[in-house]
Parts: C-alpha cells; sequence; structure tokens
C-alpha cells in the first residue's frame, strides 16, 4: 500500500519537474511561500493566543488571498488551458494580478490595525 | 368591528354629558377686577391711552369725573385726525359735562372717511365720533363701505370691528347681512379642550368679538347665535388671563365683561362658595356667592337647591331648599336637616332672569364634626382563660393609671367606640391607629384598630406573634390612640396608658440605628477595562523572524529554478512601473504607519494611475516580443 503510494508521489515529481514550463515553476515556488507563510502565521496563533485578532485575520486573510490570486495567475497563464482563455492574454492575467493584489493589501493594510 | 362602534357610542356619550352642565372654569374674582380696574387708571400719556382709561373705567361702571381729563383731551385733540378725533370723542362721550368742538371740517373730514377706500378701522373710527358728537351720517352708505370692505378683507378683526359700526348705525339700516357675520365668525373660533373658544389672533380679537356681537345684537334685538356653551367657553378663554399685557387688552376685557353684565340675551352667572364649602355644628349656614362676570351680586337671582344627596349612601337630604340672600352672599342652614357627616352632592339652581347662562352648578360639600371617644377599655386576658379579664376603663383625655402588664402568657386588649359628639351616632374615621412607643429605644409601632359589625373598635396585641415588629425588645411602651379624617374637626392622639411587654427570647438591647438611607455610600472605583494580556516579546520576535523566514526559502527556489532576470529591457516605461510598483507598496506601508484611508487612496489614484500606464505600456511590449518569438519559433 505504501509502496504504490510512495511510486505515485515519486512519479508525479518526476512528471512535474519534467513537463511543466518555468514559469509555472516560479509561480508554484511562490505559492509555497505563500503557503508556508500562512501556516506559520496559523501556528503562532495556536500556540501563543489571538490577542490581537484582528491582525492575525488580517494577515492570514493576506496569506489566503495572495494564495488564491497567484493559483488564478498560474490558471490563466498556463499555455494548457489556452482553449479556455482566449480573450485573456497572459499580459492581462499578470495586470489583473497585480490590480486584485492593490485592494487586497488596501484591505489587509486597513485591518491589521 | 364592534369595539370601534362601542368606543363610539361611549365616545358620544362622554361628549354629550360633558356638554349638559359646562359651568364656567375661569373667572374674575374682585381681586382680578381691582387689578382690572388699576391697570385701567394708571395715568395716560396720550390721547389713546386716555380713551382707553376713560372708556375702560367706565365700562367697569366707574366714572372719571376730572375736568383735568377733559382739558387733557382738548389739548391733545388733532382735528385732521381721524383717529384722534375718534379717540376724543368716545372719552369725551364717557366723560360727564366734556363737551368736544366741532367744525365743519371735522364733520367733512369724518363724513369723507366713510367709503370703500378707507380701511374697516378707519370706517369705524369715523362712524363712532360721528355718533358720539352727534353728528348726523348715512348709515346706508356705510353698510355699503362695510360690506365692501369684509368682501375685500376677510380677517377675524375686520369683521369685529364692522360689527362695532353697525352697532352704531340706525336701526332701519339694513343690517342683516352684518347681523350673520356673527354667526361666520363664531365658527372660526378654536374649540381648545372643550373648555375654551378663542380665536388664533388672541385673547383681544376674542374680548373685542364678545363686545361687539353683543353691541350688535343689542341694538338689533336679536338673540345672538351662540349657544349657552359656546358663551361659557367665552368666558373661560377671556377671563383665564388676570394680568394684561398692554392697555388695549385691558380695555377688551373690560368691554367683553361689560357687555356679558349688561346685555339682553345671555348673563353668565358665576357662582362660588364664600370659604370652603364645608359646614359644622360652629359654622352650620353654607353661603354662597352668586355674580355676573364683573363680580357684581345679582340680587335678582333666587338660589334653590334642587337636591342635595349624599355621596357615600347617595339618599337625598334636601329637595327644592331656597337660599336667603344677606349682605349679597347667598346662605342657607344645612346642619338644620341633621345631615351626618361625610360629603354631599349639591345641585343648586339660579332662577329670576331668563338671561342667565350656566345657571346650574354642581358643588361639593363637606359636612364635619366633632368625634368623641366612648367606653374605651382595656384590659388584660390571659391565653388558656383561666383568670378572668380585668378591664380598666379610662376616660378621654385621662391616663390610665397604672400600666398593664403583658407576657407571653396574655393577650393585651382594647376596645372602644367612636361616636360623633352632637348625635351619637357611630363614626368609622379614616385612621385609627394604635401607637406603641417605646421611650428609650424611641423604637415605635403602629397597628390599625379595625372596627366590628357593631361599629365597636377592637386591638389586641398578642407578645407571641407581635415579636418581630418589636424586635423582641421587652420594656415600657407608651400607648397613644390616633384618630383622624377629613371630615373631623378634632382629630385625636391620645396617651391612653402604659404598657410593659415582656417577650420570650430577648436579645440584647440594640439601639435603633437610623435609617442609612441619606448618610455617604462607599465610593465606587471604576476599574478601567485592563488591556489584554500581551505574550512576551521575545516570543513575538521569534515568530516575526520565523514568518519571514519562507521568504528566504522563496529567493532560494527561484535562484535554482533560473528564473531570469535578463529579459528585464531598460525601456522607460519598465523602469517607470517598477518604480510606480514599489511606490505604489511603499505608500502601503506607509498607510499602515500613518495615513487613514481617504488620504491613501487620493494617493493610491495618483500613483496607480501612473503605474497603470507605464505598466500597460510596458506588458503591451512583452506581448508583442512573445508574439514575434512565437511566429519566429513557427516559421523556422
Amino acid at each position: 500500500m505504501s509502496n504504490s503510494v510512495i511510486s505515485v508521489i515519486s512519479r508525479f515529481l518526476e512528471e512535474y519537474a519534467s513537463s511543466t514550463p518555468n514559469k509555472l515553476k516560479v509561480i508554484d515556488a511562490y505559492l509555497l511561500y505563500i503557503m508556508m507563510t500562512g501556516a506559520l502565521q496559523f501556528l503562532y496563533c495556536l500556540l501563543v493566543g489571538t490577542f490581537p485578532f484582528n491582525s492575525f485575520l488580517s494577515g492570514f486573510i493576506s496569506c489566503v488571498g495572495s494564495f488564491i490570486l497567484a493559483v488564478c495567475l498560474r490558471i490563466q497563464i498556463n499555455p494548457q488551458n489556452k482553449g479556455e482563455f482566449l480573450s485573456i492574454s497572459p499580459e492581462r492575467a499578470f495586470a489583473d494580478f497585480l490590480f486584485a493584489h492593490t485592494v487586497l493589501h488596501l484591505v489587509v493594510i486597513n485591518f491589521i490595525g | 368591528m364592534y369595539p370601534f362602534e362601542g368606543l363610539f357610542s361611549l365616545l358620544v356619550l362622554s361628549l354629550v354629558l360633558e356638554t349638559q352642565a359646562l359651568t364656567p372654569t375661569h373667572h374674575l374674582t374682585t381681586t382680578d377686577v381691582a387689578r382690572l380696574q388699576a391697570v385701567l387708571s394708571q395715568p395716560f400719556t396720550d390721547l389713546k391711552s386716555a380713551y382707553y382709561s376713560v372708556v375702560g373705567l367706565s365700562k367697569l361702571g366707574i366714572s372719571v369725573a376730572d375736568a383735568a381729563t377733559c382739558r387733557f383731551i382738548k389739548s391733545n385733540l388733532d382735528p385732521s385726525s381721524v383717529e384722534s378725533l375718534f379717540f376724543a370723542a368716545e372719552a369725551s362721550q364717557a366723560l360727564p359735562g366734556c363737551e368736544i368742538p366741532v367744525s365743519n371740517d371735522t364733520r367733512d373730514l369724518l363724513l369723507a372717511t366713510v367709503s370703500e377706500d378707507s380701511t374697516a378701522s378707519q370706517i369705524h373710527q369715523s362712524v363712532s365720533a360721528l355718533s358720539s358728537l352727534g353728528l348726523p351720517l348715512a348709515s346706508q352708505e356705510v353698510v355699503s363701505a362695510l360690506k365692501a370692505r369684509i368682501s375685500k378683507e376677510d380677517n377675524v378683526l375686520t369683521i369685529i370691528l364692522a360689527l362695532q359700526t353697525a352697532s352704531r348705525l340706525s336701526q332701519q339700516a339694513e343690517l342683516g347681512e352684518i347681523l350673520e357675520e356673527i354667526e361666520d365668525l363664531a365658527a372660526r373660533l378654536d374649540d381648545l379642550g372643550g373648555v375654551y373658544l378663542q380665536f388664533e389672533e388672541g385673547l383681544e380679537a376674542t374680548a373685542l368679538f364678545v363686545s361687539a356681537a353683543y353691541a350688535l345684537s343689542d341694538h338689533v334685538d336679536m338673540e345672538p347665535p351662540l349657544k349657552e356653551d359656546q358663551v361659557i367657553q367665552l368666558v373661560n378663554s377671556i377671563f383665564s388671563k388676570k394680568s394684561w399685557d398692554s392697555l388695549s387688552e385691558a380695555f377688551s376685557v373690560a368691554s367683553a365683561a361689560e357687555s356679558l353684565s349688561n346685555n339682553r340675551f345671555h348673563v353668565p352667572v358665576i357662582v362660588s362658595a364664600q370659604g370652603p364649602a364645608a359646614i359644622s355644628h360652629s359654622q352650620p349656614f353654607l353661603r354662597l356667592q352668586v355674580t355676573n362676570v364683573l363680580c357684581k351680586p345679582l340680587s335678582s337671582a333666587s338660589v334653590l337647591v334642587e337636591s342635595a344627596t349624599a355621596t357615600s349612601s347617595k339618599s337625598a337630604i334636601l329637595s327644592q331648599a331656597p337660599f336667603t340672600l344677606r349682605d349679597g352672599v347667598f346662605e342657607l342652614n344645612f346642619m338644620a336637616s341633621q345631615p351626618a357627616s361625610g360629603y354631599y352632592q349639591f345641585s343648586v339652581a339660579i332662577a329670576g332672569d331668563s338671561r342667565f347662562v350656566a345657571n346650574h352648578v354642581e358643588l361639593k360639600v363637606k359636612v364635619s364634626t366633632r368625634v368623641s371617644i366612648n367606653n374605651m377599655d382595656l384590659s388584660v386576658v390571659d391565653k388558656d382563660q383561666s383568670i378572668g379579664p380585668k378591664t380598666t376603663r379610662v376616660e378621654y383625655p385621662a391616663k390610665a393609671k397604672a400600666s398593664f402588664m403583658a407576657d407571653s402568657h396574655q393577650i393585651f386588649a382594647m376596645t372602644f367606640q367612636l361616636v360623633d359628639e352632637t348625635t351619637g351616632v357611630e363614626l368609622t374615621p379614616h385612621q385609627t391607629f394604635v401607637r406603641l412607643h417605646n421611650q428609650k429605644t424611641g423604637q415605635e409601632v403602629v397597628f390599625v384598630a379595625e372596627p366590628d359589625s357593631k361599629n365597636l373598635y377592637k386591638f389586641e396585641l398578642d407578645t407571641t406573634e407581635r415579636k418581630t415588629e418589636f424586635d423582641s425588645i421587652s420594656g415600657t411602651y407608651a400607648l397613644y390612640l390616633m384618630v383622624g379624617d377629613a371630615t373631623l374637626e378634632n382629630p385625636i392622639l391620645w396617651n391612653v396608658a402604659d404598657v410593659v411587654l415582656k417577650f420570650l427570647d430577648e436579645e440584647a438591647p440594640s439601639t435603633i440605628q437610623a435609617k442609612t438611607l441619606y448618610t455617604p455610600k462607599p465610593e465606587i472605583q471604576h476599574l478601567f477595562r485592563e488591556p489584554e494580556k500581551k505574550p512576551p516579546t521575545v516570543v513575538s520576535n521569534a515568530f516575526t523572524a520565523l514568518v519571514l523566514s519562507p521568504f528566504l526559502l522563496l529567493l532560494i527556489l527561484w535562484f535554482k529554478l533560473g528564473a531570469n532576470i535578463s529579459n528585464f529591457t531598460l525601456s522607460p516605461s519598465t523602469v517607470l512601473f517598477h518604480i510606480g510598483h514599489a511606490a505604489m507598496l511603499g505608500l502601503m506601508y506607509v498607510y499602515w504607519t500613518h495615513l487613514n484611508m481617504f488620504q491613501t487612496l487620493k494617493y493610491l489614484a495618483i500613483i496607480g494611475s501612473f503605474t497603470f500606464l507605464a505598466g500597460n505600456r510596458m506588458l503591451a511590449q512583452k506581448a508583442v516580443k512573445r508574439l514575434v518569438d512565437n511566429l519566429a519559433a513557427k516559421l523556422l
């Protein structure tokens, strides 16, 4: 059982390393970074307490929001999905990504207190 | 549906009941009339105030026979002014032996003022002056001028002046239309709560309306279309104000009072009891003052008690008993009918003149009496009835010589009767209290003595039962009997005896503490909200570093992936875009530290639009480059 799981995982990693374009890997690295930051914030909240609750929420939502926006960017940029996003060029996706981030950061900074 | 019908009929019924017997709630007393007279007697400064004073006082029945006044009027007269002529003419009319010289020019001026173009006030003044000076005038012309004036100006004061003017004209003139204005004006009065009826223009207008309406009605000998209740409501409005702001207001009140006392149709009657409406053996006469609105007694009236019923038993004591007039006051010896003490509802009718209005009055009369205490018996009874009671009789106001002892085996009892001193009828006053007062500790306990079915009062004190009221403090208590009632003339506080009470389980006698209601209470300290406990700085710093660490990981990963910045073209739009973007991030930091949302949005709009333009340019260039590369790759 575990054998097959390990083999599946190693196969997946191989495929990933070989067939994913570089751009997407860059975004995936970014996604990993965001996720780790969010997880560490959550860990802090669990361990130490929710004292400035608004700050915790703001930081956590920032991570979650950034993750979602990056995922959207990744989907839109992926050449394999080109058929579904005919009207949206990668540049347009990136511009949307930046704009959405601006709004997100505005709200986050407002709430962080 | 049904509840609304019921409510509606109840409302109608209450309205009907209310309007049935309306009597004046406000009227002038003799002091008010004296005050009115004093206001009108103030020394006058000009012709107008002289007019108000002289004519006003004459309306109150006081004549000013003063040569100085006449000289003042003559010297202040301005023959070229209609108003001045009016004041002088009216004032001289009220002064005996004062004549104003009249020239042809004066007469012509006054006659010329009677036209449609003059104001109603001018017409009124010229007609009154002509009439007072004895000069002839053409009544029909006046009537047509007034009618034209009323149709042009429909306000209350104009119509009142028209009514006043019409009352000075000849009786042959056609005054019918002007007479109808009284009814129209009466409809414009505001009914306030069913008690007051007045114009929104104020007291003066209402008072002038009353005097004008009655003056005209008397002149044409036709009853004014005012109902009795309306007359009473007008009386309430006009005489509710007891001090007057101006001479003209005082004058209008005096005019109204005079017309309501002396007209041919409605004379409101004011009935008031002289002093409190209370009768006793020492004061057996019920005295009523029956006057008109000027506080002059109506000697032609005959006052009759239609019925006098006791409020408690509803039995009629008197029926159709007349009052006798003595020194201007109507009195009736009510005690002669030997009424029991209590309250009585009198229904009084004033007859004698068909003009009387509000001549049915309801009065509440109190009959008080003196009480005496009979058969006060004090005894100490053993609980198990083994020893017979020793009864001691005490006479008021003496005190029992020996004090009574009662401990836990005995009951202290008291019986007495309260009777009317003169008639011997048993009474049940509202307050019959027995008060026990401990002289040493200052404690007092009060009980109520209740009468039984034969009106014999009984009070029993069982020491075991009443332990809590006394706090089980034994000692000598002074016993007082308190009797009081609204209809008793001699309330009683009688120290009957001393009672020594012994309680079981006596606690150490503690002095009674005065109630600490009014001493300062302990101060309340306000606790401000404690700030929440913060984690130690070390922990937060450590975690801050930990949270920032994935950034390093990101940089390492990107480096490993070979993310290149070699495609970084140094075109202006790219540089500007990156600067703008960095500025936006910097703005976020500044927003966190210094700014508020509005300022941030303002700066963001500026930087954002700049960045957008630059970024648009840059991305367009990149897109072009990408497409070119794709094409090149395809072609190759």
